[in-house]
């Protein structure tokens, strides 16, 4: 078989991503341990991650409230492979509906164990309770929130 | 004043995994091109537009499908229209180019889809740049991880095992084992797929779509201007699209495809589909990991709710039965990026032109149904319902 | 049966311009993309008396490498009302975006929808030098990876060599392009859009910074960023609408050869001519220098001022202040955003201009310069 030709392209290009007045408010809070969430005037959704507006209703929110660190967990998966730049596998990452908010917000799941993969769905079956553990040091970043923990009391 | 338009051609490569392509980017384009105008039975000078997929952070390129384009020698000056709406970019290019026929603005347009992961080493990092930033990224969560959420909501709200989500991909590659242009034609057992390397749960290496190399070209158009061509038209009669929001969290249920659903309420209506189980002839979905067909089959009010692998098992969606599904194999067993998004509309026109591969061609099919999806979290989706149009010099 | 040529022009059924908003332009916006597409959505709707329920289609017109990342469009579809609704994204400038949703309305398919274009790279834009380098490396991938990459094309370069090339070939001197740009700039300069706003000298504009020999800073495009969101609407739905009375009754859209043509060089203007025979001809238009009032052109240098103008059949026709009253391209340039900016002043102009009925938006993306050069025409008529 011949070899297929190939020639090595490289793309690679720095970005400072613009947080904008909403990701901002909401990194800020977390800092101070506070998951803050807004509110559409028009219909009374609670975002978290926060929006800019109500897709739905067309209309820039406005109200921030805080959310309590704790929700239920509506689905996860586990991770086993990693990629580039990405986390250290295995890690399970859930979508956490925190008590009061309309939206999920993703976050990593602890306290399964991945020693036993054909009982995950039943160590943490759907409507699990959740609390955020968080980061010592905060900065302003998602992961200020180092992971969800099981809530079993 | 408006007008119809119809698919007047289709070109569909033959699929290999990217290592064992041969062909350039390019040449793969010109294939697809060259048998989609062989197939209308007409030649470039007749094509007022090109509109073409792109995704520059997947293909290393910053619109490469223009330079790309032109290398195709289509014309002088043709107007290039890149659409990139992620996983739903091909089925959107004829969505775009039935409505520059309708307007009156163009009269044939090629609809080109190339291979988008042709030549990306870090694959799965570039795909994961998709992912929210910021929000939803740093928690490594990446193109399968998004799709695994909806497979477990799924498996939980319907008590369904590994085995079931199994049985859809042994009968994708069935089908794909028939189809000459298809990239894995071996067939593959439950226990093969069950026991396959784990991805993210409970998805396995075999439910998930392999990378693949080929294009496929379309040509949309004028459906009343068809005399100096030889296929017989397929007939764009309803189409649409719908979108969810950026953020994975703004789903309302990760075990329904409510966004699919509706748009199929309204696509339907468009077209007086009243009963689909029984109206259409054949159907492609683009289903590239192994719970979205039966999840998609329930939206689009193929199966009822939690019954998709029932209608899988059950040899329905099999050639021969009520309801001929992905007979190409689908993304499951073919996804060459834009390529593959374009690949259900094309078969599923090829269907009602009685033009598709022999060995997949549903006998007398009249009526077809293609499907689109992607986007972060499959924010996206599409949906066309093809119709043959005999011709009037037939 | 022997190849048939394609078909000639049709008459379009008119398009009406019933919405039209910009974000302020600014070297850089603090915003999500998607709060600039919200607010100019938001607001383009509002201006109407719409909502985002009254919307058959979403077409917005970025480009993801500049939102630095995939599919950015999946970001912000539901800012631009896309939500549960038609909606799709076209890499490239906005008046392609404008073009695909009038079709839409052409067609019949939708009553009414909404073309968004929004800019904002996501880099600094304090270091100067190092945005520069950003776009021109955007640029640079915009090329072919195996010829044209390595020698380090980028678009600033292929307008050099052009300009370069007109004036070897005799027809105008570096003096003309730098009064030509003193003049937009300075007619621009007191327009609240514009982002240079102090009046300039040829002889300044000579002496500002070297870009690529013979252009220099102040003969190129005004650097911005933002958003601009056009509402379109069939004839029939704008009589229900509050707001703008303008309708587009032709748009063309041409894409030139890659590099190896050369016709770039030798005939730039030949995508803007077959843009222009199309949207004409949907117009109906038949002799462009009586009938065609005033015009926004985007000549990203001086050395493409008259070929482009030319291309339109208006070189001779139109005085200095109904081509590029606002002081073009020069004055203020939004990037992907500039081709719904040029149709907002078209149709703002002739809402204020007594005498003009029939005008003409014409933008170019400038990704990689006169190389694969997308164009599109937009003729517009006082409703």
């Amino acid at each position: 078989m011949t070899t297929t030709p190939t020639q090595a392209v490289h793309w690679d290009l720095h970005y400072d991503i613009h947080l904008g007045a909403t990701w901002s408010r909401f990194m800020d809070g977390l800092r101070d341990r506070k998951i803050l969430a807004n509110v559409c005037p028009s219909c009374d959704r609670v975002f978290v991650p926060p929006q800019a507006y109500c897709e739905s209703c067309f209309e820039r929110t406005d109200r921030w409230v805080e959310l309590p660190p704790e929700g239920s967990l509506e689905v996860f998966t586990v991770a086993w492979h990693g990629f580039r730049g990405g986390p250290t596998p295995p890690y399970a990452i859930g979508g956490i509906r925190l008590d009061g908010a309309s939206t999920l917000l993703m976050h990593w799941v602890i306290g399964l164990d991945f020693t036993e993969p054909t009982t995950l769905l039943a160590q943490l079956p759907a409507g699990s309770r959740v609390r955020a553990v968080w980061a010592p040091q905060r900065t302003g970043q998602i992961l200020d929130i180092a992971h969800f923990e099981p809530d079993r009391d | 004043m408006p007008y119809r338009a119809a698919v007047v051609g289709a070109g569909i490569t033959d699929a290999t995994s990217p290592r064992k392509q041969q062909l350039s980017a390019v040449e793969l384009c010109q294939q697809a091109t060259w048998a989609a105008l062989d197939h209308a039975g007409t030649t470039p000078d007749t094509l007022d537009g090109v509109v073409v997929g792109n995704i520059d952070g997947f293909e290393g390129t910053v619109l490469g499908a223009r330079n790309l384009t032109r290398a195709l020698g289509l014309g002088a000056d043709l107007p290039v229209t890149i659409i990139n709406t992620g996983g739903t970019t091909g089925g959107n290019l004829m969505q775009v180019a039935a409505r520059m026929v309708r307007s009156g603005s163009h009269a044939r347009v090629l609809c080109l889809g190339g291979p988008t992961f042709f030549g990306v080493r870090d694959l799965q990092s570039a795909i994961n740049t998709n992912s929210p930033m910021i929000i939803e990224q740093p928690l490594g969560m990446g193109a399968y991880h998004m799709g695994a959420f909806a497979a477990n909501a799924y498996r939980q709200r319907y008590g369904l095992t590994p085995e079931d989500l199994a049985a859809v991909v042994v009968a994708d590659h069935e089908k794909a084992s028939r189809n000459p242009h298809a990239h894995l034609r071996y067939t593959v057992t439950e226990d093969e797929v069950v026991n396959g390397r784990p991805l993210s749960s409970p998805l396995t290496q075999p439910m998930v779509c392999p990378v693949s190399a080929a294009a496929v070209a379309m040509i949309v158009a004028d459906a009343d201007d068809v005399d100096d061509l030889r296929s017989t038209p397929a007939l764009i009669r309803a189409m649409g699209m719908s979108s969810d929001p950026y953020l994975g969290g703004g789903k309302g249920d990760f075990a329904e495809m409510q966004n699919l659903a509706t748009l199929a309420r309204r696509v339907y209506a468009l077209a007086d589909v009243r009963d689909p189980a029984a109206e259409f002839d054949v159907v492609e979905i683009f289903a590239p990991y192994a719970h979205m067909q039966p999840m998609q089959l329930e939206a689009l009010q193929l199966a009822p709710p939690g019954g998709g692998v029932e209608l899988i098992r059950s040899g329905a969606t099999s050639a021969g039965g009520s309801l001929p599904t992905n007979l190409s194999g689908g993304p499951k067993c073919t996804n060459a990026g834009v390529a593959g998004e374009l690949a259900p509309y094309a078969y599923a026109a090829l269907q009602v032109m009685g033009a598709a591969p022999e060995p997949i061609q549903v006998p007398g099919a009249r009526r077809a149904l293609a499907h689109g999806t992607g986007g972060t979290f499959f924010q996206f989706e599409n949906l066309a319902i093809f119709e043959a149009l005999p011709r009037s010099d037939a | 049966m022997p190849p048939r040529p394609p078909r000639p022009v049709r008459r379009m059924a008119p398009v009406h311009v019933v919405g039209l908003a910009a974000t302020p332009f600014l070297p850089e916006q603090d915003a999500m993309l998607d709060e600039l597409v919200f607010d100019v959505t938001y607001a383009a709707l509002r201006e109407c008396g719409l909502r985002k329920q009254d919307l058959g289609l979403s077409v917005m017109a970025s480009l993801d490498v500049l939102d630095g990342r995939s599919i950015s469009s999946g970001l912000y579809t539901a800012a631009a009302g896309g939500y549960l609704n038609d909606a799709f994204r076209i890499e490239g400038d906005s008046g392609l975006a404008v073009i695909a949703a009038a079709e839409a309305v052409a067609a019949g398919d939708v009553e009414v929808a909404v073309a968004v274009g929004v800019y904002n790279p996501e880099v600094r834009s304090a270091d100067r030098e190092a945005r520069r380098s950003f776009l021109a490396q955007v640029s640079n991938l915009g090329f072919e990876p195996h010829f044209d990459r390595p020698v380090g094309l980028t678009a600033e370069v292929v307008y050099a060599l052009h300009a370069a090339h007109t004036l070897e070939s005799g027809g105008e001197d570096l003096d003309a392009f730098a009064r030509l740009a003193a003049e937009e700039i300075t007619r621009g300069s007191e327009r609240p859009r514009s982002v240079r706003t102090a009046p300039v000298t040829a002889q300044e504009v000579l002496a500002s910074e070297q870009v690529a020999a013979p252009l220099r800073e102040l003969m190129l495009p005004a650097h911005s960023t933002g958003a601009v969101a056009v509402v379109l609407a069939s004839p029939a739905r704008a009589g229900r609408c509050l707001g703008r009375s303008a309708r587009i009754t032709g748009f063309g859209h041409a894409t030139g050869g890659y590099t190896w043509d050369g016709r770039w060089l030798s005939d730039p203007a030949a995508p803007t001519r077959r843009a222009t025979r199309i949207a004409y001809g949907q117009a109906g238009i038949s002799a462009a220098a009586e009938q065609v009032g005033l015009v926004e052109l985007t000549a990203p240098t001086p050395a493409l001022h008259a070929p482009y103008l030319g291309a339109l059949g208006l070189a001779a026709s139109l005085g200095d202040k109904d081509v590029n009253a606002s002081g073009g391209a020069r004055s203020n340039f939004p990037g992907l955003a500039n081709g719904a900016l040029r149709l907002l002043e078209v149709v703002e102009q002739l809402e204020s201009r007594a005498g003009a009925s029939t005008a003409v938006a014409h933008s170019v993306d400038t990704g990689t310069g006169l190389v694969s050069e997308d164009v599109s025409v937009l003729v517009v008529e006082a409703a």
